[in-house]
């Protein structure tokens, strides 16, 4: 679905686009910090400064799934359950995360009869970099933007669903039925998700003029109105708190989680399409579900919640403070919400969900339009 | 609780001339059961006669089938009940020649027949003509003999390699040409709630066929309890058949059988302790339930989960104190209980009475939580429909009946225990689904609540010098030669039955446990074929079984 709006999308923008752009002008990104820290220029500044920002930026994301998996979700389940979870090793029971690593990386990698490789292989591999590759236009914040290219936020919903590939390559190769089945849903249900998710964000983009995700974050700085002397922000959430539910619902969807956690489903299907995987394999999927749960939280953040903006403290901790709450709303759901079959699921998609996003489109459209 | 209402002026009970004028010639011969008369009839005459007993006579509950070898000949028998009234029964005895023991099926009659003479078929070895699928049901496929005959080598090893068993998958590779997959769910699997495989034809994600393969946990439970004696040997046994809490209702169903065969009269006081620990388990097991049927339908150990397994700790907690184990309490005893009450007696009433107080909260949040949750219903009503004449004709019981309209539950019908002088009500909704039989077990929970509150104000009340815990039971318990008797009670998956045969001597003959699990699960391609993979496993959660129970 991205290249079709990449493509019908692209013109109308640019036209506006340039005209901003060329007003404000790209912030000063990540890379370009460090090349200039380092004193160089050229290609190989463009080079060094790129493989050492990507470098720390992934490390983040891994280090905040590494906290996130082992161990937040453990004990945020165990408070929604009430219960003590992970508290023998280590202060807060924090070393579970290295006693895990260490489990799950010893495992024995099982490799089935009859898979098909190297789509096997690779598919693991996919699904974590596809998330990861959705950070590079992500604005974090204190300069902590590794590329601020035109089609920013295009580029992150392009990048995050290539996951579903990784997921078919996944299900298809394993060899089990389970896995065959869900992958088969994790198409259905992207194919279902992605154009309300995408036309919703459209909406934001009509709003901000640009696909650049600094200017979209920029765009939100701006006084709402001010209630009792304290100033609330233009965020999109705010202007537009519709398009903020859809999205939300849609993101769920998008990356899998509860009530939307179809492709899965452990007491229908086992598993879904990562029933056959051990070891390190199992844990690039782990990894990439979490990475993909932030990318999710990332990209409602820069859309609806202003990205890193927010008072006092810095802006690269309101951005992962934006990131944590989405990933604390998709374990809330998880503990408190049902899932929905998934012929249920498609007529929410279909149904609901698409004829609302594109209501909200034209509605935006007519309202920025009439007003602007 | 008040019989007169329950009990409709309709039914009539039907008595055994009428029967036997109904019969007329079918009848060859009378072989009355302490609970029922019993009517000897032919080999190739069943269908008719199960058929005039069905439609003319009322009787619309075929309970349970017993089969059975004696020296001279194989018997089967047909335990028929009115859901109406089931305490008017009738048995169908079928002799069959030892040397062809060939009878006819009793399938078109009643649908729940298919399975129990399945189970006939595989452990003693009665072949049912017409009889629609005749395999083994319990033992595997390659089992050479029929354990429960007479002429059965127990010396003989049975080791089978893999490769001599039938391969599930293997039509699945021969037809190229359908549009249909084949899917093993189970026996390990995450929602089987056990070791339960079902062998299932999908077409895209929707059920087409659903075959359940059992047997996984068959421990010979019949066998074991017909090698101990009546007085202290079975009672340890029907702890372990339905494992979910459930002990002191299946203790009861040896204890009720037991003790009318053999005519030993139980203290009030006894029926009471009885009665207030039967309701205890219950409310524990259908915690299990609930529990578990939302872990099916929201597919993660979530809140309700664990809401649920905290509730059920105190009830178990509670039956620790008082029977001093936590699962298998084996607190029964022939003629009462093993012991009263724990001292200080105050105490333990306060642990009740805790319990009792916070139920209406953690009920509330179960209604919070799950039934007011529209996902939840989206997800559960209308589907998994088991309409009130289909489940009569599996014999479903307990929730599974209730849940579709049926009001019929043994406490009330056929009381036993200190139910009738309690006051409490039976929960029945009509909707037929999933969502139904979730309301049932929950509103079942408030009722066993009433029971255990008028319990212990009875109990605290008791004068000191009342308190007897036990008749006097004789060491050994001999029932006269050839009594036969089959008793039920209501358990917590529904009605458990006890078919004994007693031949003169201190252990039973032929000692046949009804299982209302296997019943109710025989529903349940009923209720899912056409549905959806998750509807199926969200039924099979409704259902409630425990594959102890089903497979015993």
């Amino acid at each position: 679905m991205d290249p079709v709006l990449l493509q019908s999308g692209t013109p109308t923008p640019t036209g506006t686009a340039t005209a901003n752009a060329s007003a404000s002008g790209p912030i000063t990104t990540l890379p370009e910090t460090i090349s200039g820290a380092l004193g160089l220029t050229g290609v190989l500044g463009d080079v060094v400064g790129g493989l050492i920002g990507a470098f720390l930026i992934a490390n983040i994301m891994l280090g905040m799934t590494a906290l996130a998996g082992p161990w937040a979700k453990r004990k945020i389940t165990a408070a929604f359950t009430d219960r003590i979870a992970v508290n023998r090793i280590g202060p807060f029971g924090l070393l579970i995360i290295v006693a895990d690593a260490v489990r799950l990386l010893s495992k024995e990698l099982i490799v089935p009869d009859g898979v098909d490789r190297p789509a096997w292989d690779i598919a693991p591999i996919i699904l974590p970099f596809s998330a990861l590759l959705g950070f590079a236009v992500i604005p974090f914040g204190s300069g902590l933007q590794l590329a601020d290219p035109e089609t920013g936020i295009v580029f992150a919903f392009a990048a995050a669903s290539i996951a579903s590939l990784s997921l078919v390559m996944a299900g298809y190769a394993s060899n089990n039925k389970y896995s065959l089945l869900g992958s088969l849903r994790s198409i259905a249900q992207n194919l279902a998700y992605e154009i309300p998710l995408v036309v919703t964000a459209a909406s934001v983009i009509i709003f901000a003029g640009t696909f650049r995700t600094s200017e979209i974050v920029a765009a939100q700085t701006e006084t709402l109105v001010t209630i009792a002397g304290i100033a609330i922000p233009g965020w999109y959430a705010f202007i537009n708190p519709f398009a903020f539910v859809l999205f939300l619902a849609a993101n769920m969807a998008e990356i899998g989680r509860n009530p939307f956690d179809i492709p899965e489903a452990p007491t229908e299907i086992v598993a879904g399409y990562q029933t056959e995987y051990s070891s390190v394999y199992f844990v690039l999927f782990y990894l990439g579900e979490f990475i993909h749960i932030f990318l999710g939280g990332a990209l409602m953040a820069v859309l609806f919640l202003g990205g890193p903006a927010g008072p006092v403290l810095p802006g690269f901790v309101w951005m992962v403070i934006k990131m944590w709450a989405f990933f604390l709303f998709t374990q809330w759901a998880r503990s408190a919400v049902p899932r929905v079959r998934i012929d249920q699921l498609i007529e929410i998609g279909w149904k609901g969900m698409l004829v609302l996003s594109f209501a909200n489109l034209v509605l935006t459209a007519v309202i920025v339009g009439v007003i602007a | 609780m008040s019989l007169e209402e329950s009990t409709p002026d309709t039914v009539e009970t039907t008595t055994a001339e009428e029967i036997d004028a109904l019969l007329g010639d079918l009848v060859i011969d009378r072989d009355d059961h302490l609970n029922a008369p019993g009517f000897v009839v032919r080999p190739d005459e069943v269908q008719d006669t199960l058929f005039r007993l069905r439609d003319e006579a009322g009787y619309d509950h075929l309970s349970c089938v017993t089969a059975q070898e004696y020296e001279d000949r194989y018997e089967s028998i047909y335990h028929l009940k009115k859901y109406d009234d089931p305490t008017d029964e009738v048995s169908v005895v079928v002799p069959t020649p030892t040397d062809e023991p060939v009878s006819e099926s009793a399938e078109p009659v009643y649908r729940t027949a298919d399975w129990h003479e399945r189970e006939a078929y595989d452990l003693v070895g009665i072949q049912y003509e017409d009889h629609p699928d005749l395999r083994r049901i319990l033992l595997p496929e390659t089992w050479q003999g029929h354990p429960l005959g007479r002429d059965y080598d127990q010396d003989r090893p049975q080791i089978v390699p893999l490769r001599e068993h039938a391969n599930p998958l293997q039509e699945d590779h021969q037809s190229d040409a359908g549009d249909t997959m084949f899917l093993n769910i189970g026996p390990h699997h995450p929602a089987t709630h056990g070791v339960l495989h079902l062998k299932t034809v999908l077409d895209g994600e929707q059920v087409v066929d659903v075959e359940s393969d059992i047997g996984y946990l068959h421990r010979c439970e019949e066998q074991i309890c017909q090698q101990g004696t009546y007085r202290y040997q079975i009672m340890p046994y029907p702890d372990r058949w339905d494992y979910i809490s459930a002990g002191l209702l299946n203790e009861w169903a040896y204890a009720r059988v037991a003790e009318d065969l053999a005519d030993i009269d139980v203290p009030e006081y006894a029926q009471v302790i009885r009665t207030m620990g039967a309701e205890l388990c219950r409310i524990a097991a259908h915690m299990l339930a609930v529990g578990t049927f939302a872990l099916d339908v929201y597919g993660d150990f979530t809140a309700i989960f664990m809401y649920a397994v905290r509730d059920r700790e105190k009830v178990q907690n509670i039956l620790e104190e008082l029977t001093g184990q936590r699962l298998m309490f084996n607190y029964f005893r022939l003629g009462g209980v093993v012991w009263d009450l724990p001292e200080p007696r105050e105490e333990f009433f306060e642990l009740i009475r805790d319990f009792l107080d916070d139920l209406p909260e953690a009920l509330e949040e179960y209604h919070d939580l799950i039934s007011a949750n529209e996902i939840l219903q989206v997800r559960t009503v209308d589907t998994g429909v088991l309409p009130p004449e289909v489940a009569k004709s599996y014999g479903a019981t307990g929730p599974v009946a209730r849940g579709s309209g049926i009001d019929y539950d043994l406490r009330r019908d056929d009381p036993y225990g200190y139910y009738d002088e309690l006051d409490w009500d039976v929960p029945v909704e009509d909707g037929c689904d999933n969502y139904s039989r979730l309301l049932v077990r929950l509103r079942e929970v408030e009722e066993s609540a009433k029971i255990i509150e008028q319990c212990v104000d009875l109990l605290e009340d008791w004068p000191e010098d009342e308190r007897t815990i036990q008749s006097n039971v004789p060491r050994t318990i001999r029932p006269d030669d050839d009594t036969e008797i089959y008793r039920a009670v209501e358990g917590a998956k529904g009605e458990l039955g006890i078919y004994v045969r007693a031949d003169g001597t201190e252990k039973p003959a032929r000692f046949k446990i009804r299982s209302p699990c296997f019943s109710n699960l025989q529903t349940l391609p009923e209720m899912s074929n056409g549905e959806y993979i998750p509807d199926l496993i969200a039924s099979l959660g409704s259902l409630d079984i425990v594959l102890g129970e089903v497979d015993r």
